[in-house]
């Protein structure tokens, strides 16, 4: 089996996660960004993101994806909008309206368990 | 109860591939010191990086000192096709990955005589998806499309055409053959990256090399001041 390039995006997520986390604390979520152009399979993410964090200190924490869509321009009417796919048709005709994205990929935030005496 | 647990939320913001990014990015400033322009070439299996390699290297011999590194899963295939044509190749196994990562690019660096060299060739592994979001330290990326794929594969692969400094469309000695609609590849590619250079090319029969071995020369005599 080859190894899908969302498995290495996992093992730099978790090396990330640990390096920002207070040491030895839980870490309960974490939330990343991913822009458009990325391409990236949300759900490929998350079954490597199980396989990665297997058996380590961020077993169990969840993974939250903010996958960002493709903004369209139409340059003929100027209508903007967003969607999940690149090449759309305008409702004004036009079937080439400019895509355009971002390709951030971007750890945004980790939610840690402290304990309150 | 004397304990309780509250979930704190940390803002972060940091990239994901950093550690791969810091790499690259101390690979460039030593390419860029030692006046090498190095190109991440990148394509679908079969696409003809290798077989473009090859007649490159033949077409600058004696003009410009070429150095190679090779990613391929499983085979030194592609690293013994180009040993014929350039004493400076280096195999990258990657194994089961699908792509190169910056380290394998700097440590394959460290077994390579760089001395003279004008221009480094870096042939990805064969895919259109995997390699684009990984930054290896290259001064340019250059997207090898072919004819034989359709000519579909740009809007298919919109990373793919917004990251590649030049695009090179193969195997156009087959368009006899084919019905690749040419105007649709563009109008697609266009749509993405306006600017983005295209150069028909045919590594087979040579057609085209004129322009993309201009470009080379341009741009490694930038590299060199
Ligand atoms: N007709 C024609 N065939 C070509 C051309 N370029 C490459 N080929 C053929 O396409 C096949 C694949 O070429 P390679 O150079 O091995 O392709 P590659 O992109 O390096 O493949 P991988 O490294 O396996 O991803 C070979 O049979 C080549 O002879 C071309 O311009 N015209
Ligand atoms: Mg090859
Ligand atoms: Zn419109």
């Amino acid at each position: 089996m080859l190894r899908v390039h969302e498995f290495s995006i996992a093992e730099g997520l978790a090396a990330q996660v640990l390096a920002n986390a207070p040491a030895g604390a839980h870490v309960r979520d974490v939330e990343i960004r991913i822009g458009a152009l990325r391409g990236l399979e949300p759900e490929a993410l998350l079954m490597c993101w199980d396989s990665v964090t297997f058996g380590t200190p961020l077993a169990g924490a969840t993974l939250q994806i903010d996958q960002r869509p493709w903004s369209i321009r139409c340059s003929q009417c100027g209508r903007e909008w967003t969607s999940p796919v690149p090449f759309v048709s305008c409702q004004c005709g036009n079937a080439t309206p400019v895509p355009s994205g971002g390709d951030e990929l971007d750890l945004v935030a980790i939610s840690i368990d402290e304990e309150e005496t | 109860m004397s304990e309780q647990i509250r979930t704190v939320r940390l803002p972060v913001m940091r990239r994901v591939l950093e550690a791969n990014d810091d790499i690259a990015a101390a690979t460039r400033v030593e390419l860029a010191r030692r006046h090498i322009f190095a190109i991440d070439l990148m394509g679908a299996p079969g696409s003809g990086k290798t077989a473009l390699l090859e007649a490159t290297l033949r077409a600058l011999a004696g003009r410009r000192r070429a150095a190679v590194l090779v990613g391929d899963l499983a085979t030194r295939r592609d690293g013994d096709r180009l040993a014929r044509y350039c004493d400076r190749v280096v195999q990258i196994s990657t194994g089961e990955g699908c792509h190169l990562e910056a380290a394998q690019v700097r440590d394959a660096l460290a077994q390579l005589d760089l001395d003279g060299v004008d221009i480094l060739f870096i042939e990805n592994v064969g895919n259109l998806i995997c390699p684009v979001g990984f930054d290896l330290g290259q001064a340019a990326k250059v997207g090898l499309f072919s004819l034989t794929e359709g000519d579909d594969k740009a809007a298919k692969h919109p990373y793919f055409v917004t990251a590649a400094d030049l695009l090179l469309l193969n195997k156009i000695d087959l368009a006899p053959h084919l019905s690749f609609d040419r105007a649709g590849f563009e109008t697609d590619v266009r749509l993405l990256n306006p600017s983005v250079p295209i150069l028909d090319i045919s590594a087979t029969t040579g057609e085209g090399f004129d322009s993309w071995l201009a470009w080379l020369d341009n741009s490694a005599a930038a590299a060199s001041t």
